[in-house]
Order: C-alpha cells, then structure tokens, then sequence
C-alpha cells in the first residue's frame, strides 16, 4: 500500500524538479553527442541513467525527447529499478535495427502501456547509415495515445538513439519538426 | 442461513453433474442475489465509489471489446452464476500478465494474459467460478470490516479524492490500491476455491481441470526460477492468492470426491474463442521478458495443439533470450514452424534477422524476400530491402 503511495509522492515531485533552458545554439550531450539548435528546448536535471538526458518543449506530460548515447555493448537502455522481476533486455552490439526496437518495446511497455511500431525503415542519422521507427503507444497511467519517432545507429559497438514521444492529438504534430532538426543536427562526438 | 444454503449446495451438486441443466445447478451451490447496500453505509459508499471506477474501466483503451468474445466469456460468467448473472459484469482487459479480480458490485475482470494461458472451458470455468464465489461470499466486504483495510479504504478515499487535479494518478494507481484492500484472506480464498469448483462440476465440467489451472501456473513460474535464478520473482495473481501448489493439491483431492476427471473439457470450443487473439497476446507476452515462463507457456501450448503459430513464439522466446545456443534452438523451431500450418510469415523475417547476423547471406537474403512475398506491405519492407541491397 505505501508502495504506492510513495510511488504517487514521486511522480508528483517528478513533475516539479528541475529544468534547464538548452540552446539556441550548440549543446553537447553527455559529452558524446552534439546537436545544433535553432531554439530553445527545456532539459529534465535528472537523467534515466549517466547515458540519457530527457528534454521537453510543452512540459514531460505532452512531449519529450530522450537520448540514448553510446550504450556499450552488455548495458541497457535504463535500469527498470522496480522492475527487478524480469530480464531487462541488454544492448549487443552485433544488434540489427529489428533488436533494437525490439529492445526499445520492453521499456515502453513496462508499465503495462500498449505498443505499436507503425514503420522501420534505413535512414542517415549522425552522419551515416542508420535507421528510423515510427510508433503509437497508449499510455497506461493516464491512456492518452502517444506518438512516436525514433532514429538510430550503431558507431563503434555504441548505440546512439534519439526518441521523440508525444500526445497525438496536437504536440506530436506541432513539435515533431523540432525534433526532426535536431535529428538532422547530431554529430557524435570524439 | 446462507451457510446452511451453501452446504445443501454442495450436497446436492453430486447428484447434479451429469445435469445440463445449469441454471438450476448453480442456483443449488449459490445463496440468494445480494442486496445493493444502503447509500449510507461503509458498504453503500464503497459501492458508489466502485460504480464510478466500473465508468472509467467501461471507457479504457486497454478493454478488449470484441463482441464475440466478450459474448463467450460473460456467458460462462453467467452460466456459472445462475441467478446472480444480472449483477455481475465481465471486462476482458488487455494485459499479458495472469489475472483475475472481482469487486464487491460485481465488476469482474479478466485479464488476456490469464486467457491465453487457459487450456479449456473448464479450467476458464474454474476461475470465474472462484471470482464468483468471492462476490457471493461477500469476501471483499468481510474485509472491509477488518481494521487495517478500514484505514486502507481512508487511504485510498483521500487519494481519489486528493488527487482529482492530478491527471497522471490515473484509475489504474487506484485500482491497484484497491486490489491490495481485498487482498483476500487464506480462509476467503479457500472458500472461493470449493465454490468454483463445485460451480465447474454442476455446469459439467471435470473439476480436476480447477486444480490443473494452478498446476500449470506454478510449473510456469518453476520454469522462471529455474532459468533466471530468481525465486522471488512472483505472478501478481500470486502476490494475493497463497499457496498455489497447497490450493491445488487441496482441489485434486476434492476432485476425486466429485466427479473427477469426468466430463467435457471443452477444449475445441475454447480454442475457437481466441485463435483470433492468440497472437496478440503471445506477442504481448513476449514484451514481458520472462523467458522461462514463455517458454514453459509456449510448449504446454504445444502438447495441446502442435501448430506453426505455437511453434513461431517458441522460437522468438529463444531468438529474444538470445543466451548460448538460443539462436540454434530459435532456427529449429522455425523449421518446425514452417512444416506446419499457421506459420505466421514473420518466422521468415525473424530467421533471416538470424541468419543474417550469422553472416549467412544468401540464406538470409532467400528468408527475406519469401517474408517480403508474404508481407509486401509491412511496416518495416523498407528495412528489409535495404537488407536484401547488402546481400547482393
């Protein structure tokens, strides 16, 4: 019972920590990724995990991007802390696009939210060979339908992968431009 | 008086298996309908907080609204239910994981995953007769009277309540909190038992099947332990019914007091309800990652019916695991799957991603394009192309 109660205090004091104006201009990424942007966009203060930052236009509800950079071969995506129960999926290197939007389900499906990718196709991210997914998931905590984009690849046996999410009904329409140029922006650094 | 009602059932319901007639044979192990409690009481308010909750369950994207379906299993429900039918309401709610729950107004839901892993009508009869013989033992509000679930239920008001700003604590937070309020006693649980099982046999069905339902649950979470070394990990289902193997011990026992293992199953009605679903399930089961558990699943589905769909989720619990020598183990059984009928088109794309990895080429290339014969129109043809380019 506290479990949960505790669980709603979190979300609540989610909602209200911290968030840092990022560009226009030049930002760097967790010291590997860089992006180039024509305006603003508001970053989370805390991270899934050292290799991820979480950014918003609307507010984290409505909108967010998240970066995934240089996951190393035998890391996951984020750590499921609650979520000791199951096997939580593992980056490989040798992964093919398929696995890794396979990977990529499993932790937007945890909380019992519905997934369904919608298109995977090659595309050129970061300066090569890469690929896009685009998908829809019902949200289980509150059931609004979101929409999703992904772009993705592989450089040096690290995954770098941008993930755009939002309402469908306006945000996702309204902010996924933004989001396609700062797609167009990255260069992974050193 | 109900009590005595209750064991008069029971007396009777030996002479009645080989009856069809189930109205009457429900009516014999049932009391009499409940009253809707008054408004006033802790009852009456809990009942009014129950209905709005059923409102917003009847609006979630996450309920399966297939007619069919939804027409079988309330029929059951209702079957089962004899006289109690008008107040008791099914919701198939799309979730992989086992489970079923029934509130105190008779909001019974049943969770997808707990359908897939049912192996006939009988053993589907058993759990809805266990939920049924919660609300008609009027378990949840036993508990209500208990005092820590008193100061749960005051929890739980102020949250709704509290929280009614708060788009993201959804019904579902609640929902939870409220399972953990009727979390049911060992007692409640054992008399649900007996009274699904003796509502499994009056309908006709062999009541062995309710322990087997069980059985098979526990070998699932064996199989998880075995595999992953975590002993702790548990089936929500399990989180709030103890003892499993000591239930279903218990019922093999009462079964050979009934009438056993005699009677009709119904296993190819059963299986014609959800071969339309199956798939979305297993590929929702998939999601879960709990391999040993999948696994297991997969092959208790195959001993039933050894068809290419069953085989297919055996072989990507296997490529998904991805430990040493799944790949091999994936690729027969998509060789097996492809011998036989209902192979969905996806082992095609799934062994090519194998044999692609494998730095098998051509073979990769030919499994690609058989996937891109099939499925010229799926979501990812422009991937795979770009695939086939490389190989050429």
């Amino acid at each position: 019972m506290s479990r949960w109660l505790l669980l709603l205090l979190l979300t609540l004091l989610a909602g209200c920590a911290g968030m840092a104006k990022v560009g226009p201009g030049e930002v760097t990424v967790r010291d590997s990724l860089a992006v180039t942007l024509d305006g603003a966009w508001n970053q989370h203060a805390i991270g899934l995990t050292r290799k991820s930052e979480v950014w918003t236009l609307d507010g984290l509800p409505l909108d967010r991007l998240v970066f995934f950079v240089g996951i190393a071969d035998g890391e996951a995506l984020a750590e499921l802390a609650q979520r000791k129960d199951r096997q939580i999926p593992k980056f490989r290197a040798s992964m093919q696009a398929h696995e890794v939007v396979e990977m990529y389900e499993v932790f937007a499906t945890h909380d019992g939210s519905s997934f369904q990718r919608l298109q995977l196709a090659p595309a050129r991210f970061a300066g090569g060979d890469g690929f896009r997914f685009e998908f829809s998931r019902v949200r289980k905590a509150d059931e609004l339908e979101m929409r999703g984009i992904g772009y993705g690849a592989v450089r040096a046996g690290k995954l770098y992968l941008l993930i755009f999410e939002a309402a469908r009904s306006h945000y996702y329409a309204r902010n996924v431009g933004r989001f396609e140029a700062v797609v167009q922006s990255v260069r992974i650094r050193g | 008086m109900e009590r005595r009602r209750f064991v008069n059932g029971c007396v009777c319901c030996g002479l009645l298996a080989s009856a069809s007639t189930l109205l009457a044979a429900s009516q014999a192990v049932l009391p009499a309908r409940l009253d809707r409690p008054e408004p006033g009481s802790d009852e009456g308010g809990l009942w009014s907080l129950l209905t709005r909750e059923e409102e917003r369950l009847q609006r979630s994207r996450f309920l399966l609204r297939d007619e069919a379906l939804n027409a079988y299993v309330s029929g059951l429900a209702c079957r089962l239910a004899g006289e109690h039918c008008p107040d008791i309401r099914v919701y198939i709610v799309r979730s992989p994981f086992f489970n079923a729950s029934m509130a105190p107004n008779g909001m019974l839901q049943v969770w997808t995953g707990l359908l897939l892993r049912m192996e006939n009508e009988a053993q589907l009869a058993a759990v809805l007769g266990h939920e049924i013989g919660h609300y008609v033992g009027r378990h949840s509000l036993e508990q209500l009277r208990d005092a820590k679930s008193r100061t749960a239920l005051g929890q739980f008001l102020g949250m709704a309540f509290g929280a009614a700003g708060v788009g993201a604590a959804g019904s579902l937070a609640q929902l939870a909190l409220l399972a953990g309020m009727f979390a049911y006693s060992r007692e409640h649980e054992r008399e649900a038992d007996r009274i699904g099982q003796e509502l499994v046999a009056a309908a006709g069905y062999p009541p062995i099947e309710a322990a087997r339902v069980w059985q098979q649950l526990v070998a699932e979470l064996k199989a998880e332990a075995e595999w992953s070394g975590d002993a702790g990990s548990r089936s929500i289902f399990f989180a709030s019914h103890p003892d499993p193997e000591e239930r279903s011990q218990l019922m093999a026992s009462r079964a050979t007091t009934m009438n056993g293992d005699r009677g009709d199953v119904a296993s190819a009605p059963y299986a014609r309800q959800i071969r339309g679903h199956r798939r979305q399930w297993l590929e929702d089961e998939l999601r879960r990652r709990k391999a040993g558990e999948t696994i297991a699943l997969c092959e208790r589905l195959l001993r039933q019916s050894d068809d290419g769909e069953s085989r297919f989720f055996l072989g990507e619990a296997y490529r998904l695991r991805g430990g040493d020598g799944d790949g091999a183990r994936a690729l027969a059984e998509y060789a097996l799957a492809e011998s036989r009928s209902d192979c969905p088109p996806e082992m095609y794309r799934s062994r090519g991603l194998l044999q692609r990895q494998a730095g098998e080429t051509a073979a990769a290339s030919a499994s690609f394009s058989r996937y891109l014969a099939l499925r010229p129109a799926a979501d990812d043809a422009e991937m795979i192309r770009s695939y086939l380019q490389e190989g050429r």
